[in-house]
């Protein structure tokens, strides 16, 4: 099996080797009603929580949770005596879409602050842009229904300029449109320092390394903190 | 005649023996005939089979190539160092360079899409071809400002030639459209469709920037004269070590599976076959002419000639016989060669240009002479010691088999001779000593068996049967039977012949598209659940198979029998390593298993019944011995936020050669169904258009929805697959076509055998029918016991060639066994009495002075 190329190749189609005929599909997931996953999975925790929803880069592709960035903050948020848990709610290969379908799922951790890492995988997939806005939308409205009072925020992207400028161009912009529209903060790129350097990236070329993760760390650090209640 | 004989030693010439050679044979020369003609078809086997394996064996090495398009590739998602490219460039006759990337490109007025463009410097593809309508449009593209294109992209944006196409900041005419490109058998360079513009306008679409995600690759040509080995395989290294991929022509093979090897595997049993068939033909044709011969070594012998005199008179015959035999064996098997894919050329998939392969040719003559030889010794040499009066009077009795020195030597001479024929045909002494060893093993058992049958006849044949029945079974074990040679020689074929047949049998349906129509070609990925009802009925309106609905949940592991990341790891007794916690686990969730698995150890159950049961999750083999667990340990899951504990509760083998899903951790239904999730859906499209319009109308209703299209890289690998296919079954059906033929001709041989007994049977008043079963009875019994011999010997080949060669399980299929005894014995049974109608149809003087 190779590793990824890409965002967006989730890992299992490398699984697909070409060969022969396909079986018969078995009868499968007629949807049961009972399942032995909860409906609510909550913690009892009286500190804050800051959610980490995002794809790949919050999830810390190929890496020890512990290398992910919103571990290293989660460490510095303790070290400084801040009254708040990280939840890491990543998953590689996450679209807006599939975003959309999850945060559900996702808002059963009640957020205070919500810090929203998707469209990348958009992006480097080529789907329409108008499709990304509408959805991150649908997301940040869901967080606050859920939240009125949440601090969210907005992970700025861009896609690499091979993909023609016309869309890269569209592409940047919607992170600040959201943000502006919205009132969130906003992170105008969350990969600075790190996107484009062979030394931070996996081999991939797109994925960080845990030293490129510190780098991620601190930029979000930075337009974090003024979102957070102060340190007791 | 007479006179001649009783020359006295001193003056015996030396060109005597080949006179006496000479006379002797003008007696018989009909019978001689039959044998020459035996000999010649054992070797044409050998030629023919050695040839036509040679040639396919060249071809499909020419196919393979395609599957790269160079022999070797240099990629990395930066530039080759020009030290390192040039180090590369000196031992390569030709060189290209390929710049890939993804891009969004305009069709003016049509809209956008996501593609893979690639600039082509060189004249890559060296083996196999960018295949465009029009054909000339993958070289004319290159001349200008043009571009070619994805069929089906064209056709779901409804461009045509000349028509537009917007790359970055530059327009390109377009030149045609790509149906298929060699190289292509990797699916992660597939996800999107492909556009291919001439390298000079790279920089000019300014999507070549920093930042950009770029991909590159050089191709390289070996130069043919230049002996490269040691030194490429240092670059190779070096490039590695600096972060590039460097793929060659066999990195790919391997990556179509176990094709290529079995296919290796299963021309080497043909090498084998060829060269016992070519033995057979010679040894049981040689073995029976020297028989007859043995009265007349006698009355020489009383004559006064001495032994080796008259042992050399055979051998000289036998010697020339073969010689004969071979060389006419030699220009039927080149015949053979050189027009049946003449004739067969419009239903064949391959391109063969059968050219003469000389070294087939002189292994075939010297095959032919030397086992003659070696074979007539071996039955004359017995006839040394043996007092000239007992030869005469022992025409019954004498040949009990009895401890010689130099039948020992001989015998080891011949097993020798096979073991260098078999070292040469297969290139390797290993291999060569084993095929040797299987030979002995198995001649010994079908000996053995002959003389079960002999044995057994005698002891058990009831009295109360009537006489022709009686007459027929005792032909078995009374003197000057013929059971033992027959029983080897139809056992041996039968043998080697039913395991080619089931051979090629199950490795054509393992390699090729077996089913070609039912596989899958197109991937949905990212369906989201409230997609997939809708996402269905579309497929099914547009009349698509649903071949495979899979819903994905994504996990973590957390803890292995309750220990995590670091405590697994400091665990020496059962170190878990790290990367089992830290990549994302893509499950699903079924009450049964698929076709491609297949349960190896514990129990699947397939629902869990209540909420609170324990959880059975079953994984893949090699996945548990990684992980090094057991069934019954226990997995703790991160379901994005919901722990989850299960345990190991069953083992299951995965075939990963089929374009479908699979997955190292499997659920049991009743616990995923509320997870996030989302749907992956295989199906089929047969038609380009219909593909095209299927694709366009996913992606305009659901836009997040990925499809992944593999009818671009199952092309280039289908033929190629399919062509090993058919050199596998051609060689297979040609090797027991003339195996049969072979086999035929020993069985053709025992004619003489019983002729003497059968007109004296006639004389003394037996009528033709009970000469018909007389005959019948002995060979029923000779060909039942050989093919019965024949299939237990390869029943036992195949399952252990399946077990430590090809690695599949035999099973024996009871309709094909009774086949081929049916048509083994049948085959006995008529030749036996074709054989003998001359004998029963004209009167028994005239049979007795023509032949004897």
């Amino acid at each position: 099996m190779k590793t990824a190329t890409t965002i967006e190749i989730p890992a299992w189609i490398f699984c697909f080797s070409l060969l022969i005929s396909c079986s018969t599909p078995s009868k499968n997931a007629t949807a049961v009603e009972e399942s032995v996953i909860p409906e609510e999975v909550t913690r009892k925790d009286e500190r804050k929580t800051i959610l980490f929803f995002g794809n790949s880069i919050t999830a810390g592709y190929q890496l020890d949770l512990e290398e992910a960035f919103p571990a290293i903050i989660q460490n510095w948020l303790d070290t400084l005596g801040y009254n708040y848990r990280v939840i890491n709610a990543g998953l590689s290969g996450e679209t807006t879409a599939s975003g959309k379908n999850r945060i559900e799922w996702v808002l059963k951790t009640f957020p205070d602050v919500f810090v929203l890492e998707l469209g990348a995988n958009d992006g480097l997939r080529g789907l329409p842009l108008e499709e990304s806005r509408k959805n991150l939308q649908e997301i940040i409205d869901a967080v606050k229904a859920v939240n009125p009072e949440v601090k969210i925020l907005l992970a700025g992207m861009q896609v690499p300029p091979n993909l023609g400028q016309d869309y890269t161009k569209s592409f940047r912009t919607i992170f600040p449109e959201l943000s502006e529209s919205n009132e969130t903060a906003l992170i105008p790129f969350i990969l600075e320092g790190v996107a484009g350097d062979p030394k931070l990236n996996l081999s991939d070329g797109i994925h960080p390394t845990p030293e490129g993760h510190q780098i991620l760390a601190s930029t979000v650090w930075k337009y974090l903190v003024p979102l957070l209640d102060n340190p007791s | 005649m007479d006179k001649k004989i009783t020359v006295s030693q001193e003056k015996y010439s030396r060109s005597w023996p080949f006179k006496m050679a000479w006379r002797d044979s003008r007696k018989s020369r009909g019978k001689l005939l039959l044998f020459i003609a035996s000999i010649s078809l054992g070797i044409a086997a050998l030629v023919g089979i050695t040839s036509f394996r040679e040639n396919l064996l060249e071809e499909i090495d020419e196919q393979a190539k395609t599957l790269l398009g160079a022999d070797f590739s240099v990629s990395g998602n930066k530039q080759l160092p020009d030290s390192l490219f040039r180090k590369f460039e000196s031992i390569s006759s030709s060189e290209s360079r390929e710049t890939f990337f993804s891009s969004m490109v305009l069709f003016p007025g049509r809209g956008t899409r996501l593609t893979q463009v690639r600039a082509l410097t060189g004249d890559y593809p060296y083996y196999g071809e960018i295949e465009t309508v029009p054909a000339e449009a993958s070289q004319d593209f290159r001349g200008g400002q043009y571009a070619i294109v994805d069929e089906k992209l064209m056709i779901q944006y409804n461009v045509g030639i000349g028509d537009s196409v917007k790359v970055g900041d530059l327009s390109f005419a377009i030149k045609g459209s790509i149906r298929k490109i060699p190289g292509q058998t990797d699916v992660g360079t597939s996800v999107a469709p492909v556009v291919y513009i001439p390298a000079q306008f790279l920089d000019q679409t300014g999507l070549i920037m920093k930042g950009s995600r770029i991909n590159r690759t050089a191709f390289f040509q070996f130069s043919s004269e230049k002996d490269t080995a040691g030194v490429w395989t240092e670059m190779k290294l070096q490039a590695e070590a600096l972060g590039f991929d460097v793929d060659t022509i066999e990195d790919r093979k391997e990556e179509t599976g176990r094709a290529f090897k079995d296919l290796s595997s299963f021309l080497e049993l043909i090498a084998f076959t060829a060269l016992l068939l070519g033995c057979l033909g010679v040894a049981s044709s040689i073995y029976v002419y020297v028989k007859s011969k043995v009265q007349a070594v006698a009355v020489l012998r009383c004559l006064g000639m001495k032994a080796h005199q008259a042992i050399n008179i055979y051998l000289l015959q036998v010697a020339f016989f073969g010689l004969i035999g071979s060389v006419i064996g030699c220009i039927m098997g080149v015949i053979i060669h050189l027009y049946l894919p003449e004739v067969t050329k419009s239903f064949i998939p391959i391109e063969i240009t059968p050219t003469v392969y000389w070294p087939a040719l002189y292994a075939g003559v010297i095959l032919g002479v030397t086992i003659s030889v070696l074979f007539g010794l071996l039955s004359l040499v017995g006839l040394r010691k043996v007092s000239p009066l007992s030869a005469i009077r022992s025409g019954f009795e004498s040949r009990k088999i009895r401890w010689d020195k130099l039948v020992a030597i001989i015998g080891m001479t011949v097993i020798f001779f096979i073991f260098i024929a078999l070292w040469w045909q297969l290139k390797n002494p290993l291999f060569a000593l084993v095929y040797t060893g299987i030979l002995i093993g198995s001649i010994l058992l079908l000996f053995g068996m002959g003389k079960g049958l002999s044995w057994g006849m005698k002891k058990l044949l009831p009295a109360s049967l009537p006489f022709v029945w009686r007459q027929g079974m005792s032909n078995l074990y009374r003197p000057n039977n013929q059971t033992v040679v027959l029983v080897t020689t139809l056992g041996l074929s039968t043998a080697l012949l039913a395991m080619l047949y089931f051979m090629q049998d199950l490795l054509v349906q393992r390699v090729s598209m077996a089913g070609e129509n039912e596989r899958p070609n197109t991937v949905l990925f990212d369906i989201q659940s409230n997609q997939r009802e809708e996402l269905h009925q579309m497929t099914i309106d547009y009349s698509l198979p649903i071949m495979q609905d899979v819903p994905i949940v994504t996990m973590r592991l957390l803890e292995v029998n309750g220990k995590n990341k670091n405590e697994a790891w400091n665990d020496t007794t059962a170190r878990v390593p790290g990367w089992a916690f830290n990549r994302e686990y893509r499950v699903t969730y079924r009450d049964s298993l698929i076709s491609s698995e297949t349960l190896v150890a514990g129990e699947w159950k397939g629902k869990l019944e209540s909420p609170s049961d324990s959880i059975f999750v079953s994984i893949s083999k090699n996945y548990a011995e990684n992980l090094k667990v057991k069934i019954g340990d226990e997995l703790l899951f991160n379901v994005q936020g919901a722990v989850l504990k299960t345990y190991v509760g069953s083992f299951r083998e995965i075939d990963w050669r089929r374009v479908q899903t699979n997955f190292l951790v499997l659920f049991p239904e009743g616990v995923l169904e509320n997870a996030p999730q989302f749907h992956v859906l295989i199906t089929r499209v047969d038609r380009s258009d219909l593909s095209a319009m299927y694709q366009q109308a996913v992606v305009q209703q659901f836009p997040n929805v990925s499809i992944i299209d593999l009818e671009l890289i199952l092309k280039t690998l289908e033929d190629v697959l399919g062509k090993v296919a058919f050199v596998i079954q051609f060689m297979g059906l040609f090797s027991v076509g003339t195996g049969l033929i072979v086999m035929i001709s020993a069985i053709i041989l025992s004619r003489f055998q019983r002729m003497q007994e059968n007109v004296l049977l006639r004389t003394l008043g037996a009528v033709k029918q009970q000469l018909w079963k007389i005959i019948a009875a002995e060979y029923f019994f000779l060909g039942g016991l050989g093919a019965l011999a024949g299939l237990i010997l390869a029943t036992i080949f195949t399952s252990l060639l399946g077990k430590f060669v090809f690695e599949f399980t035999f099973i024996p299929n009871m309709i094909h066994f009774g086949a081929i005894f049916f048509v083994v014995t049948s085959t006995s049974v008529i030749i036996g009495l074709l054989n003998s109608r001359n004998v029963i149809r004209h009167s028994p003087l005239e049979v007795l002075r023509n032949e004897l």
